[in-house]
């Protein structure tokens, strides 16, 4: 393939503008109200007050790609520090039940105290995620070096069913939402606005530069525990920080769009297939990928039963969870 | 020694038993419950019609997903491994949740063997892609993975049809509502298996020797796997056709039993079908009392009372 013989700034461009693309075409397709390619540009710097459809394009669609972007680059940078700090190709935030243990935090705080407001779901769906993956890590003995790649697989399924058998019951005790939740559940960009917006960024710029800051030592964790010992790196902050950070990125996307699932898993891979094992070159690489993804796979659920929308985690999960049968059929456990 | 714990088993059981038919929306006491078997009593169709064969199928549908759980731990030797890795009960589950949101008006009596061809059928596709001479933890994960694309599928088709949603969630918890002598009927033949599983418990010791030794043993570790992971497949997909997938139960059975006996396969095996049926009729029973006339699904009582338990094992092991 031509494109990964490319420098790696090259690649980043043409990621980038690929990215914009589809952040644009997303912007104008699949509208009830007719909405020209054009009108979508005007809306961003030249707004015309009476234009019905740069109103849709600057309140509705602009927040949801920007929300879409950043939730793609959240997952995928969360995924790719989980693979670099168990050093297990399966790890990702939906196989390793953060996503259910965030989602079980979510659907027991928005159904039974719904007074506590976003920021009270937010902070319950990073508690949830942050308890579930230390009970995975824990009993997936992910601590120890050498461990077993299946065992903390199990872990994570063991703990994913016991979240998402709690979650329903929750749903079935808390009246006849169910399906608010599940859509929820499957992860929507459909309620994403600018007050989302407003309370997502700083959490996912914190986030993505604290990813990009630990990177290196990812890279050094490869070699192994011992040596990544020898060579001045302490493993136990080096994974309590990514676990945080992790928690971080995977909360505060969860919290504004719902468990999207198998981004994660899905982009790093095909990020090393692009730039080879340097988490400095794959991680930002990840990062773009995953945003189109996200973006891509939003209006894509806007098209497949217009005019009405399925969750973008639903057609995210179609993609993923065969991509995911692939991995363990080719990689020898 | 081991065998100390089994007659407080069979208490338990038969005490539970009786219970279940006793409480419920309205309770009875004993006496009426014995004249309620006899034709033409008042309370004939609560007790012979109704609770009964309820309690008989909670029990075994309870034992069947218990032994199928210790022969699944028995065979992937892992503690956390359970029918549910196998994909087969959401396998089952799609087939349910096609046939429910697609032919909304279709007779709900076929859904039994809709749900049972569901997870021959995903059964057969985890043999298909794993083959024979795979490792068992790749057997397990790509029972994961396939479990995992057949969740995204029974999703996709929840939130494309929002209209059949309840229906679709209510059997995906699993229940014992509205069960009765029909539904008994159709898992007698299954019943059969369970004689094959317990035949299977001398060969499942020597496995957990390690392959080398079993098979120096005289014992086909091969065959051995493939009829126990079959005998498991068809446990589960029985119980998942007529109930709905009733979690933790194969996975937290196993592990209480080899608690209170031991890990030998010979006394292991039927106590924890002892075990399976009291958890199952505990549960049912919680979740018809709790709050009568409204009931819970049998499944989400069998999450709860079985996840923080197995947690804290999980725990203490360590």
């Amino acid at each position: 393939m031509i494109f990964t013989r490319l420098p790696f700034i090259g690649q980043c461009v043409i990621l980038l503008l690929f990215l914009l693309v589809c952040g644009w075409i997303s912007l104008f397709s699949w509208s009830v109200i007719t909405v020209t390619p054009l009108d979508a540009l005007h809306a961003l710097y030249n707004m015309n007050e009476d234009s019905i459809a740069q109103h849709i394009v600057h309140d509705l669609r602009f927040p949801r790609v920007l929300i879409g972007i950043m939730v793609g680059a959240n997952l995928a940078a969360a995924g790719v520090i989980m693979q670099g700090l168990t050093q297990n190709p399966l790890a990702s935030p939906s196989v390793l039940g953060i996503n259910a243990g965030a989602a079980l935090g979510m659907a027991t705080v928005s159904s039974l105290a719904p007074w506590f407001g976003l920021l009270g779901t937010s902070v319950a769906a990073m508690i949830g995620g942050g308890v579930a993956w230390a009970f995975v890590m824990l009993l997936g003995s992910a601590w120890r070096s050498g461990n077993e790649h299946g065992r903390l697989v199990l872990a994570g399924v063991a703990i994913s069913a016991l979240c998402a058998a709690l979650t329903k019951a929750v749903i079935i005790i808390a009246e006849d939402q169910a399906a608010g939740v599940l859509t929820w559940l499957a992860g929507s960009l459909t309620d994403a606005r600018w007050q989302t917006f407003d309370a997502l960024w700083p959490v996912c710029l914190i986030g993505l530069v604290g990813a990009m800051l630990i990177s290196p030592t990812l890279n050094l964790l490869q070699l192994g525990d011992d040596n990544a010992k020898n060579l001045g790196v302490s493993l136990m902050w080096v994974k309590l920080g990514g676990s945080f950070l992790v928690l971080l990125l995977v909360g505060s996307a969860i919290s504004s769009v719902g468990a999207i699932g198998f981004v994660g898993l899905l982009v790093p891979h095909m990020a090393r297939m692009l730039t080879g094992q340097d988490h400095r070159k794959f991680l930002p690489i990840a990062m773009i990928l995953g945003a189109c993804l996200v973006v891509l796979s939003d209006t894509v659920s806007r098209a497949i039963i217009y005019p009405a929308e399925t969750p973008a985690g639903a057609i995210l999960a179609l993609i993923g969870a065969p991509f995911f049968i692939y991995l363990v059929r080719k990689r020898t456990l | 020694m081991e065998t100390r714990s089994l007659p407080i088993l069979l208490l338990t059981l038969v005490a539970l038993l009786i219970a279940n038919l006793m409480f419920g929306a309205v309770s009875l006491p004993f006496k009426q419950v014995i004249e309620g078997f006899q034709v033409g009593n008042a309370n004939y169709f609560t007790v012979h019609e109704y609770r009964f064969p309820r309690t008989i199928l909670a029990m075994l549908v309870g034992a069947m997903m218990a032994l199928a759980g210790a022969l699944v731990q028995g065979v992937i030797r892992n503690p956390l491994a359970s029918p549910d890795v196998l994909g087969v009960s959401h396998g089952a589950g799609l087939a349910a949740v096609f046939y429910m949101t697609f032919f909304p008006n279709a007779d709900i009596d076929w859904l039994p063997t809709v749900a049972l061809c569901g997870s021959l059928i995903a059964a057969l596709m985890l043999w298909w892609l794993c083959g024979q001479h795979s490792s068992t933890i790749k057997l397990a994960i790509t029972g994961v993975a396939l479990a995992a694309l057949y969740a995204s599928c029974i999703d996709f088709l929840m939130l494309v049809k929002p209209l059949e949603i309840n229906n679709a969630l209510l059997w995906l918890t699993g229940s014992l509502w509205g069960r009765g002598w029909n539904q008994l009927a159709m898992l007698l033949p299954w019943l059969l298996l369970i004689p094959c599983a317990l035949w299977l418990a001398k060969p499942l010791n020597l496995i957990h020797l390690g392959d080398d030794s079993a098979i120096s043993l005289g014992v086909k570790a091969s065959t051995l796997r493939l009829l126990s992971l079959a005998i498991a497949v068809g446990l589960t997909a029985s119980c998942v056709a007529i109930c709905g997938p009733i979690g933790f139960l194969g996975l937290v059975a196993p592990h209480l039993t080899r608690k209170l006996v031991g890990g030998r396969h010979q006394l292991l095996l039927p106590s924890t079908m002892l075990v399976g049926a009291i958890l199952l009729l505990l549960a049912d029973l919680v979740a018809r009392t709790i709050d009568p006339p409204i009931e819970l699904p049998a499944g989400i009582m069998t999450a709860i009372i079985g996840a923080p338990y197995f947690l804290w094992l999980l725990f203490r092991t360590k």
